[in-house]
């Protein structure tokens, strides 16, 4: 399926000619890859906010800090290095299904989940990729969990997600250098798991009925830098500033039943039956209770968010 | 807008539903078909079925789903990288990593296609599919590595996986074990060129070389899926039993090259895979939260009850009346499942052991 209704540039991008001459000689030229500066355990500052968009039933925003290079004196936003993370969540609905629809005894939720055409370095097509795809069905499992779907019977909901600026897989400057290409789709996890936490809010801010409110939350094993060898367990990672990530987990999570809706985890993960080699990279049970301890984070962020839109609405009527 | 997993949709009744999950919930679980919970369905394996490929093969499970898989591999010429770049201070162990280093691999050498019948191509099931076993295959970077030539070149593998027959269960397992079937049979020809020359290769297909040598411990993945129904775990299972799942996972799994440790060695003589290595997990929506709720007598007014508005009474779980499951995972059970996929002597291994046995006929 190809987007033959727009005139869109080249699929996959062309690059652009590097000279010899311009190609860093001496260390002190070369690109800074932006550093963690937080520690391990601390997640990245989270804006949410919702009832953004007047015209659907719930919306919300959702930023995170987009990382900064130390050295760099340039007042960061266009800085080629910096990597956020900004989504926008509308919920439409509940509302009835057309006649022509067989009875559903449930709500129907769809998902769907974009990246804009300039969200990522590279461009994205007008026209969802399978990785957009794969996200909606993360993000539809994530959710189904939470509503409770038998009080509209007969009606559908639809969660709509733009990714105004997603998270980069690896640092652009291996791109160009000795990459190492192999990065697998690291930012899609960061991704999802803001999709699942904005998407909770705006599905809050329809007034649709859940359990609880689900939060997604990411940790990651990096590879340690030259000096402390052991690989790391960071929580929230932000790909760029990892030379190498090992293994990555995202779970929804729901704090008040202790219970997981979605849990993805990739990545070489540690030995299953805990022998000498658990030094070696973290087992996956520490990787899933790191991905909950973000979650429980973002859970906070969400539940103030929510409050302080509760507030606002209380005090108008 | 029909729900992505209406073709999971089962037709029971929730009068049905509520047997089945009080049986399964039951210690020990009793199974519709018999089996006991950590036992798989019969199934007939063949590889090698396809000449033009270089690796295939075939699964029929028996309640007559069938996949084929076929491999086939082109030489390719690699995007330029530009190595001018070592970072200070990381100039020797660059050095000394450029052998290793050099040879890694990148994952646009492999390309999935999952077709299903009755299905498009961009229907939510392929596509996660496809994302499924493909992230299961490039998890640690082991496998794209074996497709490097040169510094030039490199060979980029097709995977075609086919479904034959109607997806009558989830086709997850079965898609699975036949593209590790037809990955341990795939050989590509043996090289004859050195270093960076072009490449050049051996016409002669019984020199040809295996993709996983049978002396190597490292085995393609494989995906399972396990299921549980309050307690019990249940693996493999059927689509009337996902019907009423409360968590289903998919696990991928595949062998690590096994570490000289004493222990290890120790154990060589009974499995020389190693131990298992965990690749991937995902869950998977259960389609019981698509069933039809049960309605209790004392709210039907059909049979003489009176209708609630009551929301605790509505909500209210009843014996023998079928309720959709709520809620997620707790997070003890799911560390559970995992572990008795990969634990020593587990269904991980055994299905391991079953599928080499399959490719060494």
């Amino acid at each position: 399926m190809t987007d033959r209704r727009r005139i869109n540039g080249p699929s996959g991008g062309t690059s652009a000619p590097i000279f010899s001459k311009y190609l860093a000689k001496t260390p002190n030229e070369l690109l800074e890859r932006p550093t963690r500066s937080r520690p391990n355990n601390a997640l990245r500052k989270m804006f949410l906010k919702t009832g953004v968009t007047p015209s659907a039933s719930g919306s919300a925003y959702l930023e995170l800090e987009a990382s900064k290079n130390p050295k760099s004196t340039a007042p960061g936003l266009s800085s080629p290095s910096t990597s956020g993370l900004k989504l926008t969540c509308t919920v439409h609905g509940p509302r009835p299904l057309p006649k022509s629809a067989p009875f559903s005894p449930h709500i129907i939720l769809t998902t769907h989940v974009k990246y804009a055409p300039f969200a990522t370095r590279k461009r994205r097509g007008y026209l969802r990729d399978s990785s957009e795809r794969d996200l909606g069905v993360h993000l539809e499992t994530a959710l189904r969990g939470v509503i409770i779907g038998d009080r509209w019977p007969k009606s559908g909901v639809e969660i709509i997600i733009t990714i105004l600026e997603g998270e980069e897989d690896q640092w652009w400057g291996d791109g160009i250098g000795h990459g190492n290409t192999a990065a697998a789709e690291w930012g899609m996890m960061s991704v999802l798991s803001g999709c699942i936490t904005v998407a909770s809010a705006a599905i809050a801010d329809a007034g649709i009925d859940c359990v609880d409110v689900v939060a997604g939350g990411v940790a990651a094993v990096v590879k340690g830098s030259a000096k402390g060898p052991s690989p790391n367990l960071v929580l929230d990672p932000v790909p760029s500033e990892h030379k190498e990530i090992i293994a990555a987990c995202i779970v929804g999570y729901l704090p008040s039943r202790d219970e997981i809706t979605d849990l993805w985890v990739k990545g070489d993960i540690g030995h299953g039956n805990q022998n000498e080699d658990t030094a070696q990279s973290a087992s996956y049970e520490e990787l899933a209770d790191s991905a909950v301890q973000a979650a429980l984070g973002s859970h906070r962020v969400l539940i103030a968010a929510l409050k302080e839109t509760a507030d606002v609405k209380i005090g108008r009527s | 807008m029909a729900p992505s997993s209406a073709l999971q949709q089962v037709l029971l009744s929730p009068a049905e539903l509520s047997y089945l999950h009080t049986s399964l919930a039951s210690t020990p679980p009793i199974r519709p078909d018999g089996r006991t919970s950590r036992q798989f369905r019969p199934l007939i394996a063949e590889s090698n079925i396809l000449p033009g490929t270089n690796g295939s093969a075939r699964i029929c499970f028996d309640d007559g789903t069938e996949a084929i898989v076929g491999a086939k591999a082109e030489v390719e010429k690699s995007r330029p990288v530009f190595a001018a770049r070592e970072e200070e201070g990381e100039g020797e162990e660059m050095a000394e990593g450029q052998g290793e280093g050099g040879e890694r691999g990148r994952n646009e050498w492999v390309d999935i296609s999952v077709e299903i019948p009755g299905m498009r191509d961009d229907d939510s099931m392929p596509v996660f599919l496809s994302a499924l076993l493909s992230e299961a295959l490039l998890a640690d970077g082991g496998f794209t590595r074996k497709l490097w030539i040169n510094r030039r070149f490199h060979w980029k593998l097709y995977i075609d996986i086919l479904l034959l027959s109607q997806p009558l269960s989830y086709p997850l397992p079965l898609l699975s074990l036949t593209t590790h079937l037809a990955l341990l049979a795939t050989r590509l020809p043996r090289l004859k060129s050195e270093k960076d020359e072009d490449p050049m290769f051996d016409d002669d297909w019984e020199a040809s070389v295996f993709l996983f040598p049978q002396s190597q411990t490292a085995k393609p993945p494989a995906t399972l899926l396990v299921m549980a129904v309050s307690s019990n775990i249940i693996f493999d299972p059927s689509k009337e039993e996902l019907a009423v799942a409360e968590v289903v996972l998919a696990v991928s799994i595949s062998s690590s090259p096994s570490s000289f440790t004493p222990e290890s060695e120790m154990d060589v003589g009974e499995r020389k895979g190693g131990s298992l290595k965990l690749l991937a997990v995902r869950t998977i929506d259960p389609p019981s939260r698509l069933t039809h709720p049960g309605v209790p007598n004392v709210v039907n007014t059909a049979t003489g009850g009176t209708a609630t508005d009551n929301m605790e009474m509505a909500m209210a779980r009843e014996e023998g009346v079928w309720k959709s499951p709520r809620g997620g995972a707790k997070r003890k059970l799911i560390a559970e499942m995992i572990r008795k996929v990969l634990e020593k002597g587990g269904v991980g291994e055994e299905v391991l052991d079953g599928l080499e046995a399959v490719g060494l006929e």
